[in-house]
């Protein structure tokens, strides 16, 4: 895979995001908060208890690895964190903010505000091009774009000439890059990303580990990710285990 | 074959929301194809039951046929039974009369053989037909309406006139014996026997009706047996005007190509909007299968068993909804045969007797044939529905198993796009991206939509109100009712009227007079032949008074003429429904033709000049064709030739008015005069409309129902194909709220593009159909009025169904998690 990594645009981007970070005031700081999760399925025989009871915290500007076996809960709970399911029971508090206390709407907005979103298979709007993709939620939060911004975003990231182009042209490691491109652009407190690497080809994948690793590391931007990858596992600043819906280990 | 149809009926069961959309399509146009000919062969039925029972039952009379044609017509191959009547006289009231006869009612005398009898319906209610010259059959209630009383054997004493030398001759009084009675309802008739009939008449003057039924034409169509009258007028030398076809018996009892017709044209309409909406369904609804159909390429389907995949899923559809459309047909034949008949005005006789007839089940309301008809056409139109997207499905390639994503037509390559997202842009860019689908959806609904709105354009023209305005003038309207030929009353003859015209000056002041009473205008007439006409016929010249100046002015079409330009009675102007009359006919501005004046008992030849051609109403122009200004047409004959007379009064109804005309009208007509009301003709008008209107709302109500499924189904499949985009947006962070608007604004462009082609095209359309209904002078149609209520409640049903949909779509994906969205609909 093509990808430039160019290291000064990087930092650039990361130096906002951590300023912004630290304007906010909590910087290193607990920034997710669970509580006595509970998420089960189905009834009777067929109970699934993806999340059980799970209680747990992360910190801001951390990169934080969830890791466990299929169908462990670890989605579940990544989906949980980031406000794309309901629980039965129990909290998820962001930023101090109950985010289940909020009705669906606001949850929507929150989301769009402050989460931003890495799918293993991209999750790419078809019919809208590389740069609508990018800046969608921007336009889902009324906010009109910074063109400048938005153009160095992609530029960093490589895309910079794939403006115009649809998705399914793409290769895969170019969506995974337009995708962490839209998590990038409302500068969200928290990113979560369900196994980004799943899909790509491990020089690819490595590539775009590297990227997210360099955003927490470098910038405090706070990453929660799933991996089954034992590699990615290391390369986080924690690595949480999940078993049967409940947090096993936290290394 | 079993694994086909095992497939097709998964698919229906899984696409629910299609299979149910499809099946309420189905089932609204069978309810329709079932509901429209057997309302109408009901409505036809008891309408034939009625004539039945009340007309004669001969397919047509050949008049004035002496005895010698009438053996050669006897032996005719194609006549079937057949029978005598002659009309001998006339019976004279005896005074004083009763309290509800008239001066000039006049019952006939007639000879009647046996079969004439049967054939005229002159039934008999007790003892027989005469035979003996004193004897006569006669109704109890004329009996009674002469003021006498008698029994079978009685004698009764009767006035009466002999038709003799083409008039009736003077008074004659004989006593007769009563040999039977006619039923109850036949009135103005008096039986005589043939004896009678030689006694009074000279042999040669005798002239009888021949009456006939032509054989062998059991479910013939109507126009086959007047084909077959007028080929045997012609082969005996019946002249056309001596041809009387009982044409209410003929269409009651053989088949009218013109109702089969009209059942045809509606039960295609039916047809075409149901194949546009079906079609629209399977193709917009396609989509979601586009990757199962590829799978079951991919291992191993045939063309043929994809083809037959969408057939039997769409058949089975139907095998469902086909019976539910039968049955609540049925259940609403009763109720809608009820409510219709209700609606009549009921004053008619006619009316009143088919109200008895469907109230009383005396026709049956359900016909085998129509369950089986309906059932066969709607399987054709579903049949017709599939083909293209029979067609379609067995075209995708089995590599879309792998390949396709969820949107068929995912846009591959450049797009220029925005460089900022609204939620406006979003649905924009869904619409475009699919716009094959979009005018799919578009265009099949605005057919349904054009269609409606042409024909609310032409029902919305037809106002009562204008249908009165057309043919009245003021509030009530005084016409004179000659009698001509009657020798005994030699004074009701239009040529002796006029010398003592009730309708005179003296009479109109009268009216003028009178409280409550603007104005008076009387309309004159000048009976003339010849000229543009055919020689034989009689028409009329129209005299109009000056107040309508200014209306025949604006009326004309072509040339020029003022009122003052027709005074001088050499100049008419010609009303253009002559054209329609005699289209064959060349008459120009400016052309002289010499006719002939009839003026009361002598005629002149006179040259009128055309210097104008109008388009008038019939308020103005009395149904005539040439118009003249009163003042011109008075001055061509030497009697007072006023016909009608408007009376303008200061309220549109008062009751206490219309007594105090109808007193002086009976002071002074002796019956020569009749009187309408306008609230009357508006009444009778509005009652008319009412239900012709009822009628074709309730149809176009369901058929803008099956269109409606077309725009139900786009959308949900339009939700259903995209559950996973909507999934990803809310995932970065689109509120339930912008989704729904997202929805609402893609249905808006349905919607309005519907909305816009139906309207916009649907109002140029309709108005070419008022231009065609106006030219056919179909329901007094005379102005435009456009149909404002219809086209609201077109875009308000659509806005509402529209905003409905995007709340329960809405409330639908809300049941999903946004991540289920995301995860499962790959």
């Amino acid at each position: 895979m093509d990808v430039i990594v160019d290291k000064k645009a990087i930092k650039e981007i990361f130096v906002f995001i951590t300023e912004y970070a630290i304007q906010e005031g909590n910087y290193m700081s607990i920034i997710v908060r669970v509580e006595d999760l509970v998420k089960y399925y189905g009834s009777g025989e067929n109970l699934v208890k993806a999340v059980d009871h799970t209680s747990l915290e992360l910190e801001r500007g951390k990169f934080t690895a969830i890791a466990g076996r299929s169908g462990s809960g670890k989605s579940t709970l990544l989906h949980l964190l980031g406000g794309l399911d309901r629980p039965d029971s129990g909290k998820v508090i962001i930023e101090n903010q109950d985010i289940y206390s909020f009705k669906d709407d606001r949850l929507a907005k929150f989301r769009r505000e402050k989460i931003g979103f890495i799918f293993q298979d991209y999750n790419l709007i078809p019919s809208l091009n590389i740069w609508e993709n990018v800046v969608l939620p921007l336009g889902l939060d009324n906010r009109r774009v910074v063109k400048e911004e938005a153009e160095h975003i992609l530029d960093k990231l490589g895309l910079s000439d794939k403006k115009k182009v649809m998705p399914n042209t793409l290769s895969g490691g170019q969506k995974q890059r337009t995708a962490i491109a839209r998590a990038l652009i409302t500068n969200p407190a928290v990113i979560l990303a369900d196994e980004p690497t799943g899909n790509l080809d491990s020089q690819t994948g490595l590539e775009v580990m590297h990227l997210l690793k360099q955003c927490v590391s470098e910038f405090g931007q706070t990453l929660v990710m799933i991996t089954h990858d034992e590699m990615i596992s290391q390369m986080a600043d924690v690595v949480i285990v999940i078993e049967d819906g409940k947090v096993v280990n936290r290394s | 074959m079993k694994m086909v149809t095992n497939i097709a009926f998964s698919n229906a069961k899984y696409y629910r929301s299609k299979s149910i959309l499809t099946g309420a399509a189905v089932f609204l146009a069978a309810f329709l194809l079932f509901i429209v000919p057997t309302i109408g062969k009901d409505m036809v039925d008891a309408e034939y039951a009625m004539v039945n029972d009340t007309f004669p039952q001969y397919h047509a009379c050949y008049m004035d046929v002496d005895s010698d044609k009438v053996n050669a017509l006897s032996a005719h191959n194609d006549i079937g039974s057949w029978g005598l009547s002659c009309y001998a006289g006339s019976v004279l009231m005896t005074l004083p009369l009763s309290e509800n006869a008239m001066e000039n009612v006049k019952p006939d005398m007639i000879y009647m053989d046996e079969n004439g009898a049967a054939l005229s319906k002159a039934e008999l209610s007790e003892g027989r037909l005469p035979t003996g010259e004193n004897e006569i059959v006669v109704s109890k209630a004329d009996l009674n309406l002469f003021g006498l009383e008698g029994e079978i054997g009685d004698t009764v004493t009767l006035s009466y006139q002999i038709y003799r030398g083409g008039g009736l001759d003077y008074r004659q009084e004989h006593n007769f014996v009563i040999s039977g009675f006619l039923k109850q309802e036949e009135r103005g008739m008096i039986l005589v026997s043939k004896q009678f009939l030689e006694a009074s008449v000279p042999a040669e003057e005798i002239r009888y009706q021949f009456l006939f039924q032509v054989a062998g034409v059991e479910h013939a169509m109507t126009d086959d047996v007047e084909d077959t009258i007028s080929r045997i007028a012609e082969q005996f030398a019946i002249p056309e005007a001596d041809v009387a076809v009982n044409t209410p018996y003929l269409e009651s009892n053989y088949i009218d190509p013109s109702f089969l017709w009209i059942v045809i044209v509606i039960m295609l309409i039916v047809v075409f909007a149901a194949v546009l909406t079906i079609y629209s369904i399977y193709y917009v609804s396609l989509e979601q299968q586009v990757q199962e159909f590829g799978r079951l390429k991919a291992i191993g389907a045939t063309n043929k068993q994809i083809r037959q995949i969408v057939l039997r899923e769409g058949l089975l559809v139907a095998v469902c909804a086909v019976p539910i459309g039968l049955l609540f047909g049925t259940l609403m034949t009763k109720l809608l045969l009820f409510l219709l008949v209700n609606m009549m005005e009921g004053n008619l006789l006619t009316e009143v007797r088919i109200k008895e007839i469907i109230a009383g089940h005396r026709i049956p309301f359900y016909h085998w044939w129509i369950y089986g008809l309906t059932v066969v056409v709607t399987f054709i139109t579903v049949y017709i529905s599939l083909l293209k997207s029979m067609h379609m499905a067995e075209k995708i390639p089995a590599v879309s198993a792998m390949r396709f994503q969820g949107n068929a037509r995912t846009p591959a390559g450049v797009r220029n796009g925005y460089a900022d997202l609204t939620i406006w842009r979003l649905a924009k860019n869904n619409i475009l991206s699919n716009r094959r689908k979009s005018l799919t959806t578009i265009l099949s609904m605005s057919m349904t939509g054009i269609f409606i709105m042409i024909v609310a354009s032409v029902l919305s023209c037809t106002n009562p109100e204008q249908m009165v305005n057309e043919n009245f003038n003021g509030q009530y309207e005084i016409v004179l009712d000659t009698v001509e030929g009657d020798k005994e009353h030699p004074k009701w003859a239009w040529e002796e009227v006029r010398k003592n015209n009730p309708l005179n000056d003296e009479f109109l002041q009268e009216i003028r007079d009178m409280d409550g009473v603007e104005n008076v205008e009387a309309f004159s007439r000048v009976d003339i032949g010849g000229g543009i006409f055919d020689p034989e016929e009689p028409h009329y010249i129209s005299g109009i008074p000056e107040s309508f100046a200014d209306e025949l002015e604006k009326g004309i079409t072509k040339g020029r003429a003022t009122y003052e330009d027709i005074k001088s009675g050499d100049k008419v102007v010609l009303d253009q429904t002559f054209f329609y009359w005699y289209p064959d006919l060349k008459v120009n501005v400016g052309d002289t033709f010499t006719f002939t004046v009839y003026d009361g008992d002598h005629e002149y030849e006179r040259e009128l000049e055309i210097i104008a051609i109008g388009d008038f109403r019939q308020g103005l122009s009395g149904g005539n064709c040439l118009i003249m200004a009163k003042e011109g047409a008075d001055g061509l004959c030497t009697d007072n030739i006023n016909r009608r007379v408007y009376v303008y009064a200061d309220q549109d109804y008062d009751e206490k008015l219309e007594n105090k005309l109808n007193e002086i009208i009976y002071e002074r007509s002796k019956g020569l005069l009749d009187m309408r009301t306008r609230r009357s003709e508006y009444e009778f008008d509005k009652s008319s409309m009412h239900f012709i209107n009822s009628v074709c709302f309730i149809f176009l109500g369901v058929l803008g129902a099956i269109c409606i499924m077309n725009l139900i189904n786009t959308m949900i499949s339009s939700v259903n194909t995209r559950r996973k985009v909507f999934g990803m947006m809310q995932a970065v962070g689109m509120s339930d709220k912008q989704l729904r608007k997202m929805l609402f604004s893609e249905g808006l462009f349905y919607t309005l593009g519907t909305l816009l082609i139906s309207i916009g095209a649907g109002s140029i359309l309709g108005y070419g159909a008022f231009l065609w209904a106006k030219h056919n002078y179909i329901l007094d149609i005379r102005t435009f009025s456009y149909p404002w209520i219809m086209a609201l409640v077109v875009t308000v049903v659509m806005i509402f169904v529209q905003i409905f949909l995007v709340l329960m779509l809405g409330k639908s994906l809300k049941k999903e998690s946004v991540i289920d969205r995301v995860r499962f609909y790959e």
